[in-house]
């Protein structure tokens, strides 16, 4: 039956009709005619609760109904027979509406007490509580005949006329509890898509400011790798790196005009100048490196621009210059005494400068940890503030570790003389050209041992060992 | 009468003004006598503040090296501020650069010349001159 296609329409899409709460009732009116959903009607009556008992369009809306819904919902059996009626005699419009409502109070088969809640508040009208009362006395669908109001009476009127749905009266009741429970589960779909909705809008919102702290976090730890060609985005530590690189290649360049300077047997003058320009390189150094820490102290001082085997070795950011000092006095040859024991004072001193700049920093650390442990649970925003604070003392503290270096070479010149100076900055630049080597060594050493046989693999490390070995003779000669 | 006025107006505002620096300079001295005062009472003094960390690194050298030192908190002093801002007139900065170090009532300075200091030796004849430290 068309009806019942009708009907089953309505109940299988109550979503579809969703958005009809928010309108007027004449949008109401006009779709009406693909489906009906007596929630959205019932909340829509309760927003415009005074102007449903006036509008005269009302009426229309009643009226236009199709004899076959009327057949199925008779849980609002008066209004169906009121629209049947109301067909004939329009100038009943206001009327109707009011005893559509009236009639949907006094349904005694409506277990749903909140509806006619719903429908008492809207109205309060005598109408009203009196069909109540008659609600309350009443048990049966045929009880409105207690018409002491001649409302009533046209109602009952109605209900006689309304004939095409004598059939489905036995339904009834089972039909009316399905039709509440019905209703309700479409409110509380519709509530619960309410709050999802709410719940998806908020994960958007979350999800856009993590990205905004996921970007920002990104440009500054970033590495040369990554930042490659872009702009304006390369992070300070990206570019020291990048400084570095250059920096490195560089001192290959005047460690090796040391070298060949040495071997020439230049004059003392000349290696002066040379071993001049050599400070003045690792000067340079020290002065980005301080520039860089301003800006991004954890890169400098955590070694991301080294390589591993000097990460593994580094001390606040770089060298330790005690250990250099004990290497030069372990690798250099035709030192005289008194300079002997002078490298040894500077690296007495040197060790109790680090040792002094090494507790400084654990107290620093000690009163951060101190800081953010102690911080409350809730709202730490203090604490943390403080903790920040007193990070910033790592910049002083790098600063001081490079000044060490700085002053330990520079001394380191004073003590030798020109020559034994160019030496040892050679011995220092291939002892570091070592530790990167080593890295590289480690690094495809690893890679390696997942690809390629175990045979080949020890060939490959005894060659890159035998690499290392002529550089080795060339210290001894030294 | 108005005439007069205007003069009093006139010249007061430099008097006052001059009143006012000559009143600092003063304020000065006196911070500056008593910062001496202070640094001529012991061989090795340092100003620092207790929750400063590189003031403590400070201290740990020269325990390291056996040297006794006067510590002043500066924190802790009621006039601490003002005499921060005399060391900070001293050292011709204008940067916080707590800790200062005195040897023998004579500024040494701030923790990287202290360190230059110690690197090179100067260091060591230094506390030797001010009978901080015996061979």
């Amino acid at each position: 039956m068309a009806s019942q296609r009708i009907g089953e329409l309505d109940f299988s899409e109550p979503y579809g009709i969703h958005h009809r709460i928010n309108n007027p009732s004449s949008s109401l009116i006009n779709d009406q005619g693909s489906g009906f959903d007596f929630g959205e009607l019932e909340e829509a009556i309760g927003l415009q609760g005074v102007k449903i008992r006036n509008d005269e369009t009302k009426a229309s809306f009643f009226t236009g109904k199709p004899a076959a819904t009327l057949e199925m919902f008779p849980s609002w059996p008066m209004r169906f027979h009121q629209s049947s009626i109301g067909g004939t005699n329009n100038k009943s419009g206001g009327e109707s509406s009011d005893s559509a409502l009236s009639s949907k109070n006094e349904n005694p088969f409506e277990p749903e007490s909140p509806l006619s809640k719903k429908a008492s508040s809207f109205c309060s009208s005598d109408q009203l509580q009196h069909l109540q009362l008659q609600q309350d006395m009443t048990n049966n669908n045929d009880v409105i005949k207690t018409a002491s109001s001649p409302k009533s009476a046209h109602e009952k009127l109605q209900r006689k006329g309304g004939g095409s749905t004598s059939d489905n009266k036995p339904l009834d009741a089972k039909t009316l509890r399905r039709l509440a429970q019905n209703r309700e589960a479409a409110r509380k779909s519709r509530l619960r898509k309410k709050a999802y909705v709410q719940q998806l809008e908020s994960s958007r919102l979350k999800l856009t400011q993590l990205e905004q702290d996921l970007q920002r976090a990104r440009s500054q730890g970033m590495f040369m790798d990554w930042s490659g060609g872009v702009g304006s985005n390369i992070s300070s530590g990206a570019m020291f790196d990048m400084e570095y690189a250059r920096w490195l290649e560089e001192d290959n360049r005047l460690l090796t005009e040391l070298r060949n300077g040495l071997e020439a047997a230049l004059s003392d003058n000349e290696m002066r100048v040379m071993v001049e320009g050599y400070l003045c390189h690792y000067d340079e150094v020290f002065r980005v490196k301080g520039v860089t820490a301003k800006a991004d102290v954890f890169h400098v001082i955590n070694g991301g621009w080294t390589s591993q085997a000097e990460r593994c070795f580094l001390w606040i950011g770089g060298f330790r210059p005690s250990e250099i000092i004990m290497m030069l006095i372990q690798q250099l040859e035709a030192v005289a005494e008194q300079q002997i024991m002078g490298m040894y004072g500077l690296r007495h001193s040197s060790q109790q400068a680090e040792e002094a700049l090494s507790q400084g920093l654990d107290q620093l650390q000690q009163s951060v940890v101190d800081t953010i442990a102690g911080a409350p649970l809730v709202d730490g925003v203090q604490q943390m503030v403080v903790a920040v604070g007193k990070l910033a003392n790592l910049e002083g503290f790098l600063r001081q570790a490079d000044n060490l270096r700085q002053q330990t070479l520079h001394q380191l010149c004073r003590l030798l003389t020109v020559r034994q100076a160019a030496r040892s900055f050679l011995v220092i630049g291939e002892y570091y050209a070592r530790l990167r080597a080593l890295s590289s060594l480690w690094a495809s050493r690893s890679r390696d041992q997942t690809i390629i046989t175990s045979d080949e693999n020890s060939c490959q490390t005894t060659t890159d060992m035998q690499m290392l070995q002529p550089s080795h003779n060339h210290f001894s000669s030294f | 009468m108005s005439q007069e006025k205007l003069m009093h107006y006139q010249v007061d505002p430099w008097n006052c003004y001059m009143m006012r620096v000559r009143r600092r300079r003063m304020e000065e001295e006196d911070e500056m006598e008593r910062v001496m005062r202070i640094v001529s009472e012991s061989a090795v003094v340092i100003f620092s503040s207790s929750s400063c960390c590189m003031c403590h690194a400070m201290k740990s050298l020269f325990c390291g090296m056996g040297v006794n030192t006067m510590v002043h908190e500066l924190d802790q002093d009621s006039k601490g501020k003002q005499m921060e801002k005399t060391l900070m007139r001293l050292l011709a900065t204008n940067s916080t650069t707590l800790p200062v170090v005195f040897i023998g009532g004579k500024l040494v300075g701030s923790m990287d010349t202290l360190l230059a200091f110690h690197v090179n030796g100067s260091l060591v004849q230094l506390l030797k001159q001010a009978g901080a430290l015996w061979l």
